[in-house]
This record gives structure tokens, C-alpha cells and sequence, in this order.
């Protein structure tokens, strides 16, 4: 521990949290949908929207600070942030609101993530249309043309790779999937809420991108998230229990390879995610480990990506995550329970940062999948590129 | 699909790599090689990250490699590409830490670690895409 992570640990709260609906067609834009998650958040905070004075966004968003500060009659707005890049920034985005608190540079700061994810524009989709593709350090030019295109083909071949090193199995993947669905069907908000899911329907699913089926990819979705970061202090008069932001890391690995997501396949080991880095900090940084953590939400752009967090962040041995999954270890009342709401892979995908929003649900006790008694939660950002994770905790 | 229907092709002329695309038209795998230290610089990239050197050259090494993973592709997500279609990931023999994708047509029986070897795709006149097939 060093003194940097004293003047972080818990000297900031996230104080409020909105959400929209989830939907796969939301006939709203982008902004429409920032604004409602925004007015939700500052409101659950106790707060009126003029008192926000700072605002950070996700680089991959189409709503600019501007928009929702004009809007929200926000009379002072003293920091604006971006953080990069898409999936990897929405714990990273909640610790450089907690950053420039801390630092004194804004009081109550919006951080929001906003897409119509599946009726806009589909991270799903293959993004080459050019004749020629690559060039320009994207190195797009060695994975495109023999159609490697997308991020779920980018874990296919990592979940083969981790198959055949480790022997994992697709019933291991299953579990993954299964656990976040059984999660939604708790949650009336979840777009999964009413549909069960069984072994059988995963298994006969049809397959994407060996070995992944339908149920190992995430929903895509429209809808948006939004929390209010602001002092430890200033958190004890809003009106729910503050979720004190205990620590923040980011990461990368040694060989993170250039581009934005292809060239990962090129590190020497692609079963080991910057999650790795990422957790060896945060933990360090929050003064905790593992065992610690009461309750996860992990970033389930696809049910591998949980599978190899499972690893990196130390609550199996890396090669173990299969086993694991499968021993009921994620599941209620297992070492730890996961992605309460449903995550990425049954409530609705919007980046991340509908994790952030989980994470404070069970921090106050409001979760409708509740780990009774939930002390502290971790949530993890970490997909392909680097990574960033952060602890929240009860006060 | 035909080789002439074919669209998406890779920038050829780009500074840092273009050397491997260069090699391809010749019918030969290349690598981007520090010229001070020797390490493999994969991606290809200017700058040496181990000893500081701007200076390298591309050399040619054996077009043969391990399968390091694949997937098949059975949802297509992009018109040139029709499913099925296998997507190979392959560690060089010759340059320990250079891995190339390939593209195959179906589902072929694969095995990671398998043996594999390249074979040059004339796509047009100006470029030759290396392509990984079983050995
Ligand atoms: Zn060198």
C-alpha cells in the first residue's frame, strides 16, 4: 500500500443511479436516452440537475458533455471527461469522476454510457466496407480480409485455445450463460426476465463462431446508464446509502499489441485477458483480495470473457474457470455470486456500465438478486484491450 | 465464392507493414526483424520496443506453422463471407512469436497444434493474400 491509494480509498460515493428501459428498439435517440438515464441518476442522488458540474463520457458514445450540460441547466461545468475505448472504460470512467473530486476540479459528476445498440449502430456488425482495409497502425489488414470481423469470433479462438489447454468444455460455457439467465428471470427489467433457459436450449442453439452458440453472446440492446460520483461526505445527505469507491485501477498487459482489438490475438498468451494487471492493482490499491469480495459483476460481452475474469481476477487458478463455473461456484451462495442483474448475456448490454449500476444496487441491498448481507462488490471492464475494474463498498 | 468477388483486401502500401505484403506478392512469408538486437517485431512496428533501434529489415522465413487456434464462422455477419468458413490462427515455425490468420473455406478437421502450411492467394494484380493450410 502506498500513500496514493490512501488518498483514494473510500474518499468518494457513488450517490445515485439511473437506468432506462432495456430494449432491443427503443425509437428514442441516443441522447434521449443519456438524458432519462442522467435526470434518474442525479435524482436518485438528491440532487437537482443544476448542481451537476462535471460530466464524464465514454469515448465510444454519441452524446457529448455539452449536450446533456445544456440541457440539464448545468450552471457551472468545470470538468469534462472522455475515457477509452467502449467496454474498457466504465469503471475507469467512474474513477476519473472520483479523480477530479478528489482533486477538487468538480463536486457531482455525471458519468453516463448511452447507445441504441441494437436498432443504431451494432458493435456486432462487421465495420469493413472499404475496398481496401487496415493501415494506419489499425493492422486491420491482417484479420479482415480472411473475415475475421467481429469480437465474438476474436473469444471464439480464444475459447477454442482455452479448450484445448485447459479442457474446458462447452457445458462450462453453458453455466455461464445459465447462471445470468436465472439471474434475469429475477430481475423484471432484464430483457430475459420471462424466457428460461436450459441446458438443452444452449446446447441446441446454433452456433456463431465455434465453439460459441446464440446464448454465449450478449444482448445486443438500447439503453443507457447513468451514476452521480461525488464526496464521501457530500454522500451522506443523499437520500440512499452511499456506495463508497473503495479503489480504481486500469491495466495492461506487457505485449498489449497496437489497434483496437484484432492484434490481441497476437500476445503471446490469449488466455489470459489485462485483466490480470488490472486486478493485481485494484487489489493492491483497495487493500483487499478475493476473498474480499462479497459479489461480482463481470464484464459478459460473451460467457469466455467471464470464464478467463474468473482466472485473471484470482478466484480460481488460471486454467480452473471451467470447473469452477460448473461446481456452482458462481451461482447464489456460491464463492461468488456474478451478474446479479442478469449482465451482458440476459439483462441488456450496454457497455459496462450497467454493471456500475448493479454494483451500487447491492451495496445497498436493493438487488433482486440480493447476496444477503453484501459488503463489498467488484466490478470488472475488461475485455480485449486493456482493462480497468473497480471495489465499491458499503459505508 | 470466387477470388475475384472478393473485397475486403488489405492496405498494401502502409508504412510499417507493407514490406509484408510485399513478400506475399513474391511468395514468401516475411517478418519484420530488429536490425540492432534481432527480436521479431510482430505487429510490425518501426521502433524496436527492446532495444530502442529504428532500424530493421524484413526477412523471409519458412511458410510453415502450428495451428494455435480456429473457429468456424457459421452466422454470417459480412456479404463476402459466406458461412460456413473456418478462421485459422497459426504460430510461425521459423519466428517464434509471429502468428498469421488464414482463411479457410467450411469446417475442416482441425487440431490445435496441428501442422500447417502457406499457400499464396493471387487476388488481383496487386495483392497476394498467405493463406494457412492443413500440411
Ligand atoms: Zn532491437
Amino acid at each position: 500500500m502506498s500513500g496514493d491509494d490512501l488518498a483514494f480509498r473510500d474518499r468518494c460515493a457513488i450517490a445515485g443511479i439511473g437506468t432506462t428501459d432495456f430494449t432491443r428498439n427503443s425509437g428514442r435517440s441516443d441522447f434521449t436516452l443519456a438524458l432519462q438515464a442522467s435526470l434518474a441518476a442525479i435524482e436518485d442522488a438528491g440532487l437537482a440537475p443544476g448542481e451537476i458540474d462535471g460530466i464524464v463520457r465514454c469515448d465510444l458514445d454519441l452524446v457529448r458533455h455539452n449536450d446533456l450540460a445544456h440541457v440539464l441547466g448545468v450552471r457551472d461545468l468545470s470538468y469534462m471527461g472522455d475515457v477509452s475505448v467502449g467496454g474498457v472504460a466504465p469503471s475507469a470512467m467512474v474513477g476519473q469522476a472520483a479523480a477530479a473530486v478528489i482533486a477538487g476540479l468538480a463536486k457531482n459528476v455525471l458519468v453516463f454510457r448511452s447507445l441504441n445498440g441494437r436498432s443504431g449502430r451494432r458493435y456486432g456488425r462487421s465495420s469493413a466496407t472499404q475496398s481496401k482495409v487496415g493501415g494506419n497502425n489499425t493492422y486491420d489488414e491482417f484479420f479482415a480480409p480472411y473475415g475475421l470481423l467481429t469480437s465474438g469470433q476474436i473469444f471464439a479462438l480464444i475459447a477454442q485455445r482455452h479448450m484445448a489447454e485447459f479442457g474446458t468444455k462447452e457445458t462450462d460455457l453453458a453455466q455461464i450463460a445459465l447462471t445470468c439467465r436465472a439471474r434475469a428471470n429475477a430481475n423484471p427489467g432484464a430483457q430475459m426476465h420471462d424466457r428460461k433457459l436450459t441446458l438443452d436450449d444452449y446446447l441446441n442453439a446454433r452456433m456463431i463462431a465455434s465453439p460459441l452458440r446464440l446464448f454465449d453472446f450478449c444482448l445486443e440492446t438500447d439503453g443507457a446508464c447513468a451514476v452521480v460520483v461525488t464526496s464521501a461526505e457530500r454522500a451522506k445527505d443523499s437520500p440512499n446509502p452511499p456506495a463508497l469507491i473503495r479503489a480504481v485501477s486500469q491495466g495492461a498487459m506487457l505485449d498489449p499489441q497496437p489497434g483496437v482489438q484484432f492484434p490481441v490475438l497476437m500476445r503471446d498468451t490469449i488466455t489470459t485477458l489485462p485483466a490480470k494487471a488490472t486486478a493485481d492493482k485494484l487489489y493492491s490499491r483497495a487493500g483487499m483480495g478475493p476473498s474480499d469480495i462479497d459479489v461480482a459483476q463481470f464484464y459478459d460481452c460473451f460467457s469466455i470473457t467471464v470464464l478467463l475474469q474468473l482466472e485473471d481476477f484470482g478466484f480460481c487458478a488460471k486454467g480452473e474457470g471451467g470447473p469452477f463455473v460448473s461446481s456452482g461456484e458462481i451461482d447464489m451462495g456460491g464463492t461468488i455470486p456474478i451478474n446479479t442483474s442478469g449482465g451482458h448475456l440476459s439483462d441488456g448490454y450496454v457497455h459496462g456500465m450497467s454493471h456500475v449500476v448493479e454494483a451500487v444496487r447491492q451495496i445497498r441491498g436493493t438487488s433482486t438478486s440480493q447476496v444477503p448481507g453484501a459488503q463489498t462488490c467488484l466490478v470488472t471492464s475488461t475485455p480485449l484491450p486493456p482493462g480497468s475494474a473497480l471495489i465499491l463498498r458499503a459505508s | 465464392m470466387t477470388q475475384s468477388q472478393r473485397r475486403v483486401l488489405p492496405e498494401t502500401q502502409d508504412p510499417d507493414t507493407g514490406g509484408f505484403w510485399e513478400g506475399a506478392r513474391l511468395g514468401e512469408i516475411r517478418v519484420l526483424e530488429c536490425s540492432s538486437c534481432g527480436t521479431l517485431l510482430h505487429m510490425p512496428r518501426a521502433y524496436c520496443y527492446r532495444c530502442g533501434s529504428w532500424d530493421n529489415h524484413w526477412k523471409a522465413v519458412a511458410g510453415t506453422g502450428r495451428l494455435h487456434s480456429w473457429t468456424v464462422v457459421e452466422h454470417q455477419v459480412h456479404p463476402d463471407f459466406p458461412t460456413p468458413y473456418t478462421v485459422v490462427l497459426v504460430d510461425l515455425d521459423a519466428a517464434p512469436g509471429a502468428r498469421l490468420v488464414g482463411y479457410l473455406d467450411g469446417a475442416p478437421e482441425l487440431a490445435v497444434g496441428q501442422p500447417m502450411r502457406a499457400r499464396f492467394e493471387n487476388v488481383d494484380d496487386d495483392v497476394t493474400l498467405p493463406q494457412w493450410d492443413p500440411a
